[in-house]
This record gives C-alpha cells, structure tokens and sequence, in this order.
C-alpha cells in the first residue's frame, strides 16, 4: 500500500515537470511583450534594454532558461515576477487564492445539496412527472454556457445594473475577513450560477447510476430478505452510487481550484482563475506559467488522491 | 466535468447473430424511432444545419442585412450605443452597427463546424491512440498513457487559451494552423481528445482478455484482423456515447474560447464572441439573449439526440 | 501596462478612451482652447457640463480620495512622464516653472524668480531661483529644512542620464552641451555662476523649446548629498521609495504601497508666499487598481470622491446624463492611423490619399464614445495647442480627402485611379493592419478594415494585447517595416507646444530601433528641416504659424491619417470641487477643495 502510495507520488511529480515544461515551450512560442523593452522604459536605448535582458536571463537558451526557472520555484518556491505589474507571481496567486476557493467551497456545497437528494429522488420515482420535469431542468441546466448564465443572472438580479435589483452586482467582491456579509452576498449569485450546471450534472449521474444499481441482484435479495425499503435505498443503493461521484467530485474540485475563468471573468471576482486570464490577454509570461503550475498541481494532486482512495476501498488496483 | 460513460454491454452486441430474432442494429433502430423527444431535438438540428449551410440564402430572403455591414445609424448618438429591436434590425445591432439576426445564423455555421470537425477529429484521434497503448502494451503503452496523462492534467480552459494565442499571430503554428476556425478546432480536438484514448483504451484493454479474442488469435487471425474484425464492432457503442456526449461539450467550448476572446477572427460572427460583446455593454439586452439561447437550444438538441441514443443502445442503463 | 506607459512617454492609456471637453471653457472666454469662440467645436458637446476651475470661495480643509483603474508608472520626478504620476508629481514637488489650471500654454516661474534669460545666439538660457524654498521630509534628515539652491537643479538633470533614473526626454527638449556620454555624472553644459542661479549652455540654438519645456519635472530639485547614494541603487530610491523624497511642493507623499494606495499629506516646510498655489485639502488618499465600474459608481453617489484615470464609457454616459455639472471634457491629444509611407503599396501618395478618403472617421469617433469622447480630426494638431487655427482650425486643411468626416467613396476612387489602378480599386495586393484586442480598438481596427477592404485590398488583421503591440512590434523599426497599418495610435504632448506634439511622431530624424513613436515610418526632407527650424523659433505667433504651416504638410503628404482630437472625462463627487489642470487634463490637486 505504501509502495503504491510513494509510486503515485512520485509520479505526481513527473508529471508536474512534464506540465511545466510543455507550458514553458508553449507560451515561448507565443508573440509576448517584451519585459526588456517594458523595464527599459522610454529612454530605452540599445544598450540599456541589453543590459535588462542579460539580467532577466531573456538570451539564454530555452532549457537553460526552464532549469533557472525551475531551480526558483523547486528551491525557493518563487514563481518570478510579472512583467506587467512586477508582483511576485507567487504573491499574486496567493492573495488570489481565498477569493477562489470561496467560490469553489460556496459552489460546492450548493450543488451537492441539490444534486443528491434530487439525483435519488428522481431515481427512485422514475419515470414519474417529477422525475421528467426535473431531469428536464437538468438537462437545460448543462445545456446552458455558465458565462452566459452569469450574464443572464445579474441583467436581471444584480443591484444597479439589473431589472429586479435583488444581489450585489459584478465587482463587489470582499475578503470575509473584511466584511463577512458583503462577502456572502457577493458569491450569492455567482455560486448558484457556477453550481447550476454542476448540480445538473451530477443529478443526472446519480440518477443513472442508483437507477443501474437498483436493478442489481443484491438489491432484489436485501428487499426479498424484507428490510424496509428507505433502507434498502440508502444504506444499499446510494452507497454504492456514490462512488463515481466522489471520484468525479475529486476531479471536479481540482479543476475549480486552478480557477473557474468563466465565472469569476464575468462576475469580476479576483481569483486565480481571473488572474490567468488576465495574464493570457496581456501575455504576461511569468504569470502564466505560474498559473498554469498552480492549476495544474491542484488537478494533478486531486487525481492522485481520488487514486488513493480507491486503492484503498478495491485493493486489486495497487497490483495493476 | 468529466464525462463518465455508463456501462455498454458489449458481450451482447459482440455475441452476433447468434440468438436474437432480430439484430441489435434492428432493436436499436427501433427504439430509437420510438423516442419522440429525440426525434424532435434531431429535426431541430437538422433544421439548423440547412440554416446554416443557406445562410446568404436565409438571409436575403429574411431581408436582414449582411452580416458584415455596419451601419452608423443604428448606433444611438451622442455615445455611439448600440439599438435594439427595431423594424429594420429584427434583433437589434451590435457595438459596430451590424445586424444582430444575420451574424446569429452565419454563427450558426461556425459553431457546428467547429462541433462536428473538432469532436470527429477528437474521435478519430482518442481511438486510433487508444488502440495502440490498449493492444501494444508495453513502453508504447507506457508513454502514450503518460502523454495523456499530462494533457488531461492541464486546465482545459487554459491549455485552449493559451495554444488559441500562441498560434494565433502571423502564419499560425507549423504553418498550418492559421488563426482563427483552424486553430480552434485544433485546440478543442487536443484538449478533448484524451478523454476518449483513456477510454477506448480501458475498453480495449478489458476485451484483450476475452475468450473470443483468444479463439480468434488461436486460429491464425493476424493483428490487423483481430482489429478492425473483433475489437472495433465492440467499440462503436462506446464511441457513438463518447461522441454524443461530447459533441455539446464541444459547441459551449467554443464559445467559451469565443467569449474569452480567441475564437474566430472578426468579421467573421460566432455566438460565443456575440455574448461578449454584450458583457461589454450592459443596457445591450439583445446582445446576450438572442446569441444565447440559440446557443441552449443547439446544445440541448445534440444533448437530446444524446440521450436518445443512448436509451436506444442501451435501455437498461436508463431505464 | 504601467511599465508601458514609461516606454511609450504618454502614448494614449491604453483600454479607455479620453473624453474631453474645453467646450465649456469657450463659454468663459478664457482662450485657452484655441481661443476664438467662432472655433466652436462642430457638434454641441458641451452644454451644463462641469467646468473644473478654480474660484474665488473655495474652502480649505478636508481629505479627498481618488480612485485609479492602473497603477502608477513612476515615482521619481526625474522619470515620470505620465499623466497620472503626474498629479502626484506636481503636487509634492515644485518644477522651475509651473502651469496655471486654466492657462495650459504659458509658464509661470515657481522655483523660478522671472522669466528664463535667453542669450542672442539661443544658446545659453539661464534661470533665477527663488529664495527660501526649503525641502520637507517624513523623517529628519540632512536636508530636512534646507534651502533649494541652484545646484540641486543641475544634479537633477545630471541623474535623468543615471540609468537607475533613465530619464526619456533629456535628449530631445535638452540638447546640453557636455551630455553626449553622460551616465549620471558631472555636464559640463550646465553651471551654477551662484546659489541661485542655473545656466543651461546648448549643444544648438535650442532655446526656444528648451525654454518652453522648463515645466517639465526634470527641473524638479534634488539634492545631490541625499540623494546620490540611492541614485547608486537599481531601483534607485527615489522611485522604489517615495517616501523617502526631499518634497518642495504643498504635499508629501507619506506612505505608498505598489499597486494598492498612496497618501499625501502636508508639507510643513511648504511657503505658501513663495507658491501661487492655494492647498486647500489637508489630505490626499488614493487608492489603486480598483475596478474602474465600481470606481464610477462609488463617484457617482459618494461623496469626497474623485477620479484618478479615465472613467469608462458606462461611468461617462451615466454621469453625462444624470449628472452633467460633476464630469468635466478637456481636450489634450490625437488619434491617427499610422500608415507604412515606405512600402508598397502606401509609399504611393495617391493611395494613402485613397485610404484616407475611403476612413470613416465618424465611425471611429461613435467607437470611442461618440461626440463628447472628441471631436473628428482633420489634422494633427489639437484644439489647445499653438498652431491649430493656423492649421486650419475645426474646419480642416481644405483637403478633399478629408473633408467629409464620414468618408468619400467617390474621392476615393479618384484617388485610386491616380495612383494607377483603373478600375478605382485596386485588386486583391495583401495589406497587414495591426490593432490592439481592446475595446474600442479592436472596433476601430474593423472599420480601418472595411475601408481597405472598400479600395479592393486584401485585409490580414492582427490583433494583440496592448503590451505586445508597442513593444514587439508597433514601436520595433524592424517589425514596422513590415506593417502596413498600425491602428492604435495616439499622442499626448509633454508640454503645450506643437514640437512636443508632432517632432516624435513626424521626424525622420526621430526614428529609433526601439521604442519607436514614428510608426509611420514618415522621413520626408523637407518636412524634417521644418520640424527642426520650426523647433527654434522663440515668438509666439511665428511659431504658431510656422507648426501650423508643418501641419498642414503632414496632412498634404499623408504621413499619417488623423481621426480625433481627444478630450478626457473628469468626474468628482457631490461635494469636491475639481479643478483641472489643462496642461494634463487631470486633477490640479493643489487647487482642488471640498465643498
């Protein structure tokens, strides 16, 4: 178990080297700005712009450029600094981090309480009028881009600019140590939005999931054996439906941690996700490579512990 | 989200003609034809895909104007805002002036194009590469999986930014991959095409183990007919709910490309890039309505047709 | 895009468009926007709008904050060049000569005594300081209380050269003598016969624009004993720490944190019988990067509220119709579409005659803003500087192809033909236009398209980030010279005067590898020999006539295509009154009052 364990890891970091490097030789390829030019500032004379480009290491070759880069960030866990704003990337992903897995967390927390009981009820009354308005609502739900919805959402419920002003609009965003109701009601409209689709999904997938459980064997024994059917429901059927789920919720959360671009772009919030967006547009190169990393790691790490975890319940994995 | 595929019994599509009266072919068929919902969402794409490919067509006989054309009345003085609904405009102008109905059915093209170019070459390339790491095994298997790997640890979203941008100025990447249509349908094959390798691999891999391919193998049948013969049949389910779960996933991707920016270049009009024109001006309702719901539309039509095929293939799984 | 700002020496901000307004100065009759009333700005702009000048009944006292969308680019008066540095510039620091907010073109001495003495050969100027002009500081210091003497001008000039400071217009306003390899040490150029008294020796007979640009902050002291060892520094100190300044000016700036906020406070040292300057607020708080919606909104219906960059187009609309009296327009700059003049197929006049015919340049002014975002131009010099109403004013140079704002397809053609291609347009020859992916660039960029389009051409349209676009290739000669259109381009002067408005942009001889503002790549003889006469002469109306000759010769000969004079929008809260500077078309914070 420990070896599987120590392998995993171990391949976690590999593949962290193999993300940086394909993220380095990607974003060389693209058209930036030049950090030598952009510090040199008006008086740029040749000179004066070589000299910054020696500093900042620009003329060395790609590898040797990728081996500082990761030497910093292995080592000293520095992520260099933007060209356009010269802020740590380090600092900058950091501080951006809270608003981030508010969102996540938030976001979370909405769409599981919607999806399970929703996802069980209809599988258990399928076929039912609820069952079909439900799934309907689902499907429309993933049907619908998540920024539009965003858009959608605050035309209609955000305070100054919306018809009904019910939420805070876009930009109102604060730290919950700053102002805990300002906080909340800020992530309101965008946690609904980003959980909708996620809620859909993941209804639908229990509902498929139970609704292919519940024709099992073992299920037709426990009912046959007479156990009440809210027990046969839960402690057989959901338990064994929800395994999928927590491999997807594994998945899922990582990928949100490295930032929802599309809902914190539209609701203005200061994530990480906003962060590499923002750095993408201005091809701010430190920045994204940071971001990248960052994102990246987070996916990767979700990965192994999902792995884990079913190396642990299904022990046949390890030895594969 | 990560797609999951809900399980196909292949042993019973594999088995032939051994017992049924009627074939699996048939039966599918069958119970396709009887699920109205999905016959509807099918008529409707089918609806859109004609708009699309007689987009001047449509246009002209609808009596908008070109797409392309802008028009310096429509846009409200003295800030130069865009106008609404009108008699002329059906669905109002967008930040330029231009007619918002004409640039929703050309963008209908890009949106399909994109959708059935980038998902069928997304297909194409998950199988071929998951065949070989399932069937050869070994180190091939060993570096494919751990390219897949890497490609599927990369945030989505960004990977297509980030490739979008790089190939986007001058000649493109490797020449080929001008910006614009190109680029983004080579960045949504990359960025999805993994899905379907790991996949088909697994499958593969689980069929390697079946009896019957050790009887075919047992009796002489070469590589390349155990292949086509015995293993890709036996994938043509997996692929068809892959592919219809994706193909959706696929349109909303690149809008979402569109709405951050990298899409299609303008002139040319995508839904996606529409709906960011409308997050730039606010009072512009018909910007963000119009483009959007023909975008849930689509999408939820291939989701439909999606879900029909399923039922058909397997009704078990659904129920 | 701070950083680029430096590098681009107050290119236009990128992602905001200016919305100006002098409109209602004209009202006022003050004359310093072109003067004459009969100039009228064509369309009506103006009516109600705020007018931001100082009056008699202004209250002192109080704290005003100011809310910026971008950060500043620098700190250190021997380096700024931006017009938001520069309202921190010059409100903690005094210059040789200052600018009256309403007076945008004539000097007034401040830590200057009189006007600057100008030798018969324009060679030498020499300049009388005042007394008793003492250095605040935060902490005690050596130079805490100490007199500003002549000598603290002449290293403030000499450190410009330091590249820790990296001053970006010494060499084009200050030909010194002695300057050539100058890195920060001593010039011989300029000497200080006493305490109080500087003596400028030039390389050429510059002193007609040297003296006119004695307003810029490289005239700001600083004194050598203090300041020398930061100056060894890279960053140097006065620019990482501004704190840590030696302030003449009615402030000082008493915290500052990078990209979040800044504080200026009073200047105990400050004499405010030696300053026109009134100082009304006791305190200045600025806070950075806050997103310029939410900036809007909280000017709109706050209070003690001002803004420190440009307000965004909802923020404008939103203010120009609710509350007229709070936002103020005043013009400072241009737009033009820099065109290749040195490869086919625009090295041929005709053709960019045609282009620029075929320009809707109305369509371009409704992109930014529409009307109050700036007039249609038909030449390069704006309303304020010297020299438009020789130019032709409002009413153009009275060249056909830039007499109709909205484009004449038929001139075009005309055009077209003349330069060869019968048909009126020419056929399918590819044409590569840059633009910037921001709104309203990339807007303007498709409307340059459809113009070439219109001649026939075949358009490839490059659209990139801001950064991107100046420092690889809208400013790079290399790159330029494989560009056809560079679409985003604009210029704000250094100072009121029309060498500081055209030499950068129009002189062959200003062409440089790097950094690059004559995107137009335009080298015309006699054009460059004007520039530099017209740079040499002293009274006023000759030099009017002279830049507005120029003008009209830059548009004759197409060096570039000119589409609007800006004007930038100012907002303040109920209870401020805003003051503007003309010079910069910001706040005059040393002016400003609550209400």
């Amino acid at each position: 178990m420990v070896r599987y364990i120590i392998r995993r890891i171990i391949g976690m970091f590999v593949l962290l080297a193999l993300v940086s490097a394909a993220t380095f030789v990607m974003f060389y390829a693209l058209p930036t700005a030049d950090p030598a030019v952009l510090r040199a500032g008006r008086q740029g004379t040749p000179e004066l712009i070589a000299q910054i480009r020696r500093s900042l290491g620009l003329d060395d070759p790609l590898y040797v450029q990728y081996w500082t880069y990761m030497k910093a960030v292995v080592l000293h866990f520095d992520f260099g600094f933007s060209y356009e704003t010269n802020e740590s990337v380090r600092d900058a992903i950091l501080s951006r981090l809270p608003a981030t897995i508010s969102l996540t967390a938030g976001a979370l927390v909405v769409w599981l309480a919607v999806a399970l009981p929703v996802g069980t009820i209809s599988a258990i009354k399928r076929r039912s009028l609820l069952d079909r308005i439900t799934m309907g609502g689902a499907l429309l739900a993933i049907s619908a881009p998540v920024y539009w919805l965003g858009l959608v959402t605050l035309y209609l419920f955000a305070k100054d600019v919306g018809t009904f002003g019910i939420f805070p609009g876009p930009n109102t965003y604060v730290g919950i140590t700053r102002d805990p109701s300002g906080w909340f009601g800020s992530l309101l409209l965008p946690w609904l939005v980003l959980a909708a689709g996620f809620a859909a999904f993941y209804a639908r997938l229990l509902r498929s999931n139970l609704v292919e459980v519940m024709g099992e064997d073992y299920i037709r024994t426990a009912r046959a054996k007479g156990l009440p059917e809210r027990r046969v429901i839960w402690h057989h059927g959901v338990r064994a439906a929800i395994t999928p789920i927590a491999t997807v919720l594994g998945l899922d959360i990582g990928m949100l941690l490295g930032g929802a671009i599309l809902t914190e772009s539209v609701f203005n919030i200061p994530g990480v996700g906003r962060y590499a967006f923002d750095a993408i547009g201005s091809a701010d190169l430190p920045a994204i490579q940071g971001t990248v990393l960052f994102a990246a790691f987070f996916v990767i790490v979700a990965n192994l512990l999902v792995d884990i975890a079913y190396a642990f319940i299904d022990p046949r994995v390890r030895y594969s | 989200m990560s797609p999951v595929v809900p399980a196909v019994d292949a042993d019973a599509l594999a088995l032939g003609d051994a017992i049924a009266a009627r074939s699996p072919l048939e039966l599918f068929w069958r119970r396709l034809r009887e699920d109205r919902v999905a016959l509807a969402a099918l008529t409707f794409i089918a609806l859109l895909v004609l708009m699309a490919i007689l987009a001047p067509l449509v246009v002209k006989l609808l009596g908008a104007p070109p797409p392309t054309e802008r028009s310096t009345a429509a846009l409200d003085p003295p800030f130069g805002s865009p106008t609404g609904p009108s008699s002329v405009h059906v669905f109002g102008v967008d930040t330029l002036g231009r007619d918002v109905f004409s640039r929703m059915v050309y963008g209908a093209r890009v949106s399909l194009v994109v959708a059935v170019v980038a998902t069928g070459s997304a297909v194409v390339a998950g199988v071929v590469v998951g065949m070989l790491a399932a069937y050869y095994g070994g180190w091939v298997d060993t570096i494919i999986s751990r390219t897949l790997d890497m490609l599927l640890a990369f945030p989505i979203l960004l990977l297509g930014l980030g490739l979008a941008s790089a190939c986007s100025l001058g000649d493109g990447c490797l020449g080929v991959i001008r910006p614009g249509l190109p680029v983004v349908i080579v960045v949504i094959a990359i960025a999805t095409f993994p899905y379907i390798a790991r996949i088909i691999r697994g499958q593969v891999l689980s069929l390697r183990e079946k009896e019957f391919i050790e009887a075919a193998r047992s009796l002489g049948a070469s590589d390349r007919r155990i292949i086509f013969r015995q293993i890709l049949p036996n994938l043509v389910a997996p692929i068809i709910v892959y592919a219809t779960l994706v193909l959706p996933q696929n349109i909303l991707f690149e809008a979402a490309l569109s709405f951050l920016g990298v899409g299609v270049q303008p002139p040319q009009a995508s839904w996606g890039q529409m709906i960011a024109d409308a997050s730039r001006s606010f009072d512009a309702w018909w910007l963000m309505f119009f483009p959007g719901i023909a975008l849930v539309l689509t999408v939820l039509a291939f989701n439909l047709v999606g879900d029909g095929l399923q039922d058909a293939l397997d009704p078990k799984a659904r129920a | 895009m701070t950083a680029l700002r430096a590098a681009t020496s107050r290119r236009h901000p990128p992602r905001r468009f200016a919305v100006v307004g002098c409109v209602a100065l004209l009202a006022l009759a003050l004359g310093a926007c072109g003067g004459n009333p009969d100039d009228a700005s064509t369309p009506t702009a103006s009516d109600g709008y705020g007018t931001a000048l100082p009056s008699g009944d202004q209250k002192r006292g109080g704290t005003l904050k100011l809310l910026s969308a971008e950060g500043f680019s620098h700190m250190d008066p021997g380096a700024v060049n931006f017009q938001l540095d520069f309202m921190v510039t010059y409100a903690t620091q005094r210059g040789l000569y200052y600018r009256r907010p309403g007076d945008p073109t004539t000097p007034v001495p401040d830590l200057a005594d009189g006007q600057p003495v100008v030798s018969a050969d324009n060679r030498t100027v020499r300049v009388k300081l005042k007394r008793g002009i003492r250095y605040g500081t935060n902490e005690k210091t050596a130079v805490t209380g100490r007199e500003v003497t002549a000598a603290d001008v002449k290293y403030a000039f000499e450190r410009g050269y330091n590249p820790s400071v990296a001053n970006g217009y010494l060499p084009t306003y200050f030909p010194l003598a002695g300057s050539q390899h100058a890195d920060g040490g001593e010039i011989s150029g300029i000497t200080t016969p006493d305490d109080h008294m500087i003596e400028f020796e030039l390389s050429k007979p510059f002193a007609a624009t040297t003296t006119r640009a004695l307003v810029m902050p490289i005239t700001i002291p600083v004194p050598k004993s203090y300041a020398a060892p930061f100056d060894a520094k890279q960053p140097n100190v006065y620019e990482a720490d501004p704190e840590r300044q030696a302030f003449t000016g009615p402030y000082m700036i008493q915290s500052y944190e990078a990209g979040k906020s800044m504080t200026l406070v009073r200047n105990p040292q400050w004499d405010p019988d030696t300053d026109i300057r009134p100082a009304y607020l006791d305190r200045i708080e600025w806070t950075l990067n806050v997103d310029p919606s939410i900036a809007g909104r909280q000017i709109f219906s706050g209070s003690r509220l001002a803004n420190g960059d440009t307000p965004v187009p909802g923020t404008v609309k939103r203010f120009a119709t609710q509350a007229k009296d709070r936002i103020s327009f005043t013009p400072l700059g241009n737009r033009f579409v820099a065109i290749n003049t040195q490869r086919r197929p625009f090295s041929d006049l005709n053709v960019r005659k045609a282009f620029a015919a075929a320009l809707d340049r109305r369509a371009m002014q409704l992109q930014r803003g529409g009307v109050l975002i700036g007039d249609v131009a038909s030449h390069f010099l704006p309303p304020t500087i010297p020299g438009f109403r020789e130019a032709g004013g409002f009413a153009g140079t009275g060249v056909d192809y830039l007499a109709k704002p909205e484009g004449d397809p038929a001139v075009a053609a005309r055009y077209m033909r003349r330069a060869g291609f019968a048909s009126g347009k020419a056929n399918g020859p590819s044409v590569l236009v840059f633009g910037s992916n921001d709104s309203p660039a990339k807007e303007i960029a498709e409307v340059i398209r459809d113009a070439l389009d219109s001649l026939g051409f075949d358009v490839t349209l490059r659209l990139l980030d801001q950064a991107t676009l100046y420092t690889k290739f809208c400013n790079v000669e290399s790159q330029l010279r494989k560009i056809d259109v560079c679409g985003s381009f604009g210029w704000l002067p250094d100072f009121i005067d029309p060498y500081a408005m055209l030499n950068s942009n129009f002189s062959g001889n200003a062409i440089l590898p790097v950094n690059n503002t004559n995107a137009s790549l335009f080298d015309d003889q006699q054009v460059n020999a004007a520039i530099e006469k017209g740079a040499l002469i002293s009274d006023k109306e000759q030099r009017a006539r002279a830049w507005g000759q120029i003008d009209k010769q830059l548009v004759e000969k197409v060096a570039a295509i000119p589409y609007l004079w800006d004007k930038v929008a100012n907002i303040v809260s109920k209870d401020v009154h805003g003051v503007i500077a003309r010079w910069n078309a910001s706040w005059d914070l040393a002016y400003m009052s609550l209400k």
